[in-house]
């Protein structure tokens, strides 16, 4: 009897560690779903819908310096803690929704604010929108229906879609960002990968310095400020550290192995 | 009704001892974009965090500088009000980070 629980006990433990390593597998995300940020700090506890940000309709028009610098939105969802009052202050998402300031032509319409009536409601559920039906002013696939397509994440090639002058990310706030003197632009640079049959890495260190200066990846994501001197690997990366920062998340993700191994394996003879 | 003077009296008291611990309200009615430009702690953060993108750039002597005016004008930041000081305090913090850690890599270089 005894020998039958042992064999019992060990064929659950072996269960349970196989679960353990195998994981649960997740949806892929479809490409409007792709970077999309749920924010709850305080909204359900003040009887609204958590907020649902469009990841990629924010950066289609604006750097990642600009909110994430200069706004000072955390590089996290809820991170930051942002607050209707904060807003109606006109900081975080009251910085440019404030029923005033215009992108592109259009105002951009006011977040929270101290009274609202029911004819309001529909305004707020703009944001506080996660679980209802709420029609976006952007359609998706209409608004990003003529940029350069990608396999990946939002499945579209945002850098591409930059250089052919179909978006024009804004980069600057009067009244909020600082006036600095345009950046030098910065050398790419190759990065030796573990493995020795993985193409190497080219980064462009020009791109992401122009969409996000310094600070937003150093010290805080990349403790160094020179070539090699944060070492890391793809399970740290897989992790969400480092590059995982952004590119779990919102930029291109890590199935897209050869936007960043781009630099072809050299051929050695066979000794 | 006799009180009433008292009253007065002591209600003006307590407003004028109280008043120090009022955040300054013109402060917080001015926009961001006007304090900046107005007051002292506005021209002083866009001096100092306005030299984050030549930060490689700049010597040991200039970035202790920068840190050490960073944590001065932290003191000055700490006092403002509500979203404006969580607002400034993350930018104040993201730009000396930067001057601290390539003020450490450059002396050790």
């Amino acid at each position: 009897m005894a020998r039958f629980f042992v064999v019992i006990a060990l064929i659950v433990a072996v269960a349970v560690t196989v679960e353990a390593q195998t994981g649960v597998k997740r949806r892929r995300l479809l490409p409007y779903e792709y970077g999309r940020v749920v924010i709850n700090n305080y909204s359900e506890k003040a009887g609204f819908a958590p907020v649902v940000l469009d990841h990629w309709l924010h950066r289609s028009k604006f750097t990642c310096r600009l909110c994430h610098v200069d706004i000072a939105f955390a590089m996290k969802a809820g991170g930051t803690s942002v607050s209707a009052l904060d807003n109606m202050s006109g900081y975080y998402c009251g910085t440019c929704h404030n029923g005033k300031m215009a992108v592109g032509g259009e105002k951009v319409f006011a977040s929270c604010s101290k009274k609202y009536s029911s004819d309001d409601m529909a305004r707020c559920n703009r944001c506080h929108s996660l679980g209802k039906n709420v029609k976006p002013q952007y359609d998706f696939a209409a608004f990003t229906q003529r940029f350069p397509k990608e396999r990946f994440g939002n499945g579209v090639d945002w850098e591409k879609a930059e250089n052919d002058g179909l978006i024009k990310p804004l980069d600057f706030l009067e009244g909020v960002s600082i006036s600095r003197k345009s950046l030098a632009v910065q050398k790419d640079f190759a990065l030796d990968p573990k493995l020795e049959s993985m193409p190497g890495i080219i980064f462009s260190h020009r791109k992401h310095t122009v969409w996000n200066g310094c600070e937003l990846c150093h010290p805080e994501i990349f403790t160094g400020v020179k070539k090699g001197a944060t070492k890391y690997s793809m399970i740290e990366i897989f992790d969400g550290k480092y590059c995982g920062v952004c590119h779990r998340t919102v930029a291109f993700p890590l199935i897209d192995c050869q936007r960043c191994h781009t630099r072809p394996v050299e051929w050695q003879k066979p000794a | 009704m006799k009180a009433w003077p008292a009253v007065q009296a002591a209600t003006l008291l307590l407003a004028f001892l109280a008043a120090p611990l009022v955040p300054d309200l013109r402060e917080s009615i001015l926009p961001l974009s006007a304090a900046m430009a107005q007051q002292d702690w506005g021209k002083e953060f866009q001096a100092v965090c306005g030299r984050t993108d030549d930060a490689m750039t700049l010597t040991v002597q200039e970035l202790s500088t920068l840190v050490r005016r960073c944590d001065e004008l932290k003191t000055s930041i700490d006092k403002l009000e509500g979203s404006r000081r969580k607002v400034l305090l993350k930018r104040l913090q993201m730009c000396r980070d930067l001057y601290a850690f390539t003020l450490d890599t450059k002396e050790r270089e």
